[in-house]
């Protein structure tokens, strides 16, 4: 049976069942005497076992095998003694360390060393089977596979498992072994058109083995066995050949168009990356609404096409009318089946924590609000180690001994507001300016002119750091301003709030969906210009007198606020229309702070779908996409964040 | 000493074809075969170093001939020449052993590519 199939939604579920596991032991070490926290952990480790084993995956099999045993030995108790959790959490850390070599199609690791190490007090079973033999190994693992209820006894085989396999691998001294060889990746690019593509993978695959030692390969052998579709095996390869020499085997075969090597392991993410978007769970119920809307389109279809043959034009607008709800609906279908509840994310963050405020000798509590919200999954995926930063800062920088880190989310409108923050000693903008100033990141007027919102925001530049010393965990300078960035590449927005001895809260606001969203339209120095609507404030229409000089800016009144004006066409470098008697003015926000961008006129609103930007326009600044209008009209997407930042923050016209 | 070859068509254009391509390369063409069965006869009869193998012929198909040539010879060589659209009879003869393929319509410089590979 071809399990390859299953392979990525084993990934995605043992990952799942991971995060539950280190949510669970962080419970436990705060409990230690809940007897339901031990059952449940032993139920995860069972359900990963019982994957594993199907899958073929050994390494991840064995472990989780020999953690479920190690817990069903507490289950009696309902006790887990406090020098074992560590011994647990190690093993979760192996665990994931095995689902990260199968996703980026690495051999599983050993997990030899690990289960060696158990700690003395786990229960002994009964009979002790001998395992000097390693065949006689295999029968016994064999046996021990196909029973369905583990006792501890299981844990004794697998505990001699370790020097059995070890023994093999000794005894097989004629391949190469992983210190000597060298191991990559291997991609054969097959050319277009190749016929019989899948035979011509499996002549490949052969002609690898025949090179060293085949680990893995994608499309796998069975796949291309059963006639799956092949345009370029990645084939994880251990040998003691050059790549020039294997390249220029593969080269030989025919079909063969390119041979690329990735030692790379930061390519070899990438790749993980990819796979880890390609699964999804969706509910049936949806997926029957989507099948039911599909099926209403294709009437309306049918319609609309009788309609326009008759030229019927009352049917034909009433028909248009209701295909747009149609395709809203849709729309808003899709988009729930893309979102996937904060939580994925946040089941980290309780043994992160843990294991920070350990290390860092402080007394912290983790609160996670309203973590049931739903994200875009590219938006959640990107969102992952930003929050993970801004949880560490937390730790390490926000509380001083002792303290509460709240991590909470929730909808607001378009967007959804992501807070991480802290009760402790908060931040000081005096520091952060005369911090700014010694790195000679700006001179001292210009540091005092900075409001103390955008002082705040300092600590967001490239190069700055407030910790007084660096951390292993964070203050190295790095990080804040990667969170910020990587904020801003997904359309949103960062905002810090502190006042000395009164916490900080980061606030991370974040479009609901990447692909398909509201903008309005505005007309800018003759063309059309699209503003993400999750950018704007508010429309206002100034008149000339509304509108003051002040210095090199521009200036107007919004309540008691005085807000700068910018000219969009100036920003962009496009020629300006002359101002008529009324300005329109778009309100955004940059960097938390109100301005207004002069446009020539509103067309209404759009939604559109973002196709993102190629090489060179993407380096553009300001510019984050671009749409495709009804009538053919490329439309460019501004990011009146990144278009003005830099011109923002050093003003202070702001304030009031 | 040349490489000998045998080339099995139940097309004589094809053989005819091949047996071309082979000569000009300076390969010895030993036997020729029109179906499967007289395909394993001669095999044993000339030993070659190499087949080219058409799949679809009467009497005994390729596949079958292949399957028979590497039960007896586990070394032998053969190449299988198939036309497009055939990738599951293709497949089939890979697994079963064929070394290699040629798809026609295929091109002088293909085929020899291919050959030189597998008796590298």
């Amino acid at each position: 049976m071809d399990m390859s199939q299953y392979r990525g939604l084993f990934l995605s579920e043992t990952r799942e069942h991971i995060n539950k596991l280190n949510q669970l032991v962080v419970t436990l070490e705060q409990k230690p005497d809940n007897r339901e926290t031990v059952d449940a952990l032993f139920r995860e480790a069972h359900s990963i076992k019982g994957m594993a084993a199907t899958m073929g995956f050994d390494q991840t099999a064995q472990l989780s095998h020999h953690l479920e045993d190690l817990l069903d030995g507490f289950r009696s108790t309902g006790k887990v003694p406090a020098s074992t959790v560590d011994y647990l959490l190690d093993g979760i850390d192996l665990l994931e360390g095995l689902l990260d070599d199968l996703q980026s199609d690495k051999p599983e690791r050993s997990v030899d060393t690990y289960l060696a190490e158990t700690p003395q007090q786990q229960p002994v079973g009964g009979a002790e089977i001998q395992a000097n033999n390693p065949e006689e190994f295999l029968i016994a693992v064999a046996v021990e596979e196909s029973a369905e209820d583990t006792t501890a006894k299981g844990l004794e085989i697998e505990a001699e498992a370790g020097s059995a396999v070890a023994i093999i691998s000794e005894g097989s001294g004629q391949e190469p072994t992983p210190e000597e060889a060298d191991a990559f990746q291997v991609l054969v690019d097959l050319a277009e058109d190749t016929p019989a593509a899948a035979a011509r993978g499996i002549l490949i695959l052969r002609e690898l083995e025949k090179s060293g030692v085949l680990m893995s390969s994608k499309p796998e052998i069975a796949a291309l066995r059963s006639g799956a579709p092949c345009r370029q095996i990645r084939a994880w390869l251990r040998t003691s050949l050059t790549k020039l020499h294997i390249e220029e085997s593969l080269l030989r075969i025919s079909g063969v168009d390119k041979v690329h090597f990735v030692d790379d392991r930061r390519k070899g993410e990438s790749v993980s990356r990819e796979e880890k978007t390609r699964t999804i769970r969706v509910r049936t119920d949806l997926l029957d609404q989507l099948v039911n809307l599909t099926g209403e389109l294709i009437t309306n279809r049918y319609m609309l096409r009788s309609a326009s043959s008759g030229l019927d034009w009352q049917q034909l607008s009433q028909t248009l009318a209701q295909t747009s709800l149609l395709i809203d609906d849709l729309h808003h279908h899709v988009l729930q089946a893309r979102l996937m509840p904060l939580e994925n994310i946040t089941g980290r963050l309780p043994r992160i924590v843990r294991d920070l405020s350990r290390k860092t000798d402080k007394k912290v509590t983790l609160q996670l609000n309203g973590t049931s919200v739903g994200i875009d999954r590219a938006i959640l995926e990107e969102l992952t180690d930003p929050l993970v930063h801004l949880v560490r800062n937390a730790v390490d920088h926000g509380i001083d001994k002792e303290g509460v880190v709240t991590v909470s989310a929730r909808r607001e409108k378009e967007l959804i507001l992501i807070e991480v923050a802290d009760d402790g000693k908060g931040m000081n903008p005096d520091l952060l300016r005369r911090n700014a100033v010694e790195r000679g990141l700006m001179t001292s007027p210009q540091a005092n002119a900075l409001s103390d919102r955008d002082a705040l925001m300092l600590v967001c530049l490239p190069g700055f750091s407030t910790a007084q010393k660096v951390t292993e965990t964070s203050g190295r300078g790095v990080g804040m301003d990667v969170v910020k960035s990587a904020v801003v590449n997904l359309g949103g927005t960062l905002e810090i709030i502190s006042e000395p001895g009164q916490g900080s809260r980061f606030q991370m606001r974040l479009p609901l969906s990447i692909a398909i969203i509201k903008t309005l339209l505005v007309s800018c120095a003759g063309r059309s210009l699209a503003v993400p609507i999750t950018r704007v404030q508010r429309t206002l229409d100034l008149t000339t007198s509304e509108i003051q000089q002040s210095g090199q800016n521009r200036t107007f009144r919004l309540g008691e606020e005085l807000v700068c004006l910018f000219s969009l066409a100036e920003a962009l470098g496009l020629p300006e229309v002359a101002a008529g008697a009324i300005t329109w003015v778009i309100l955004t926000d940059v960097q938390g702070r109100r301005i207004g961008l002069e446009v020539d006129n509103f067309l209404g609103h759009r939604e559109v779908f973002v196709k993102s930007l190629g090489f060179p326009l993407n380096l553009l600044r300001g510019l984050s996409g671009a749409t495709v209008e009804g009538n053919g009209q490329v439309v460019f997407i501004v990011d009146p964040q990144s278009l003005l930042e830099d011109r923002q923050l050093f003003t202070n016209v702001g304030r009031i | 000493m040349a490489l000998r070859i045998m080339v099995v068509d139940d097309a004589l254009f094809m053989r005819n074809m091949l047996k071309d391509i082979f000569v000009r390369a300076g390969y010895d063409v030993v036997a020729e075969a029109e179906n499967g069965e007289a395909a394993l006869e001669l095999y044993q009869e000339t030993k070659p170093d190499l087949v080219t193998m058409d799949i679809v012929m009467p009497k005994k198909s390729g596949i079958e001939a292949l399957q028979e040539i590497m039960a007896s010879d586990p070394h032998a060589c053969v190449v299988m020449v198939s036309a497009l659209g055939q990738d599951s009879l293709v497949l089939e003869s890979v697994e079963s052993g064929a070394k290699d393929f040629i798809v026609k319509p295929f091109k002088e410089d293909n085929v020899l590519a291919i050959i030189k590979r597998i008796t590298a």
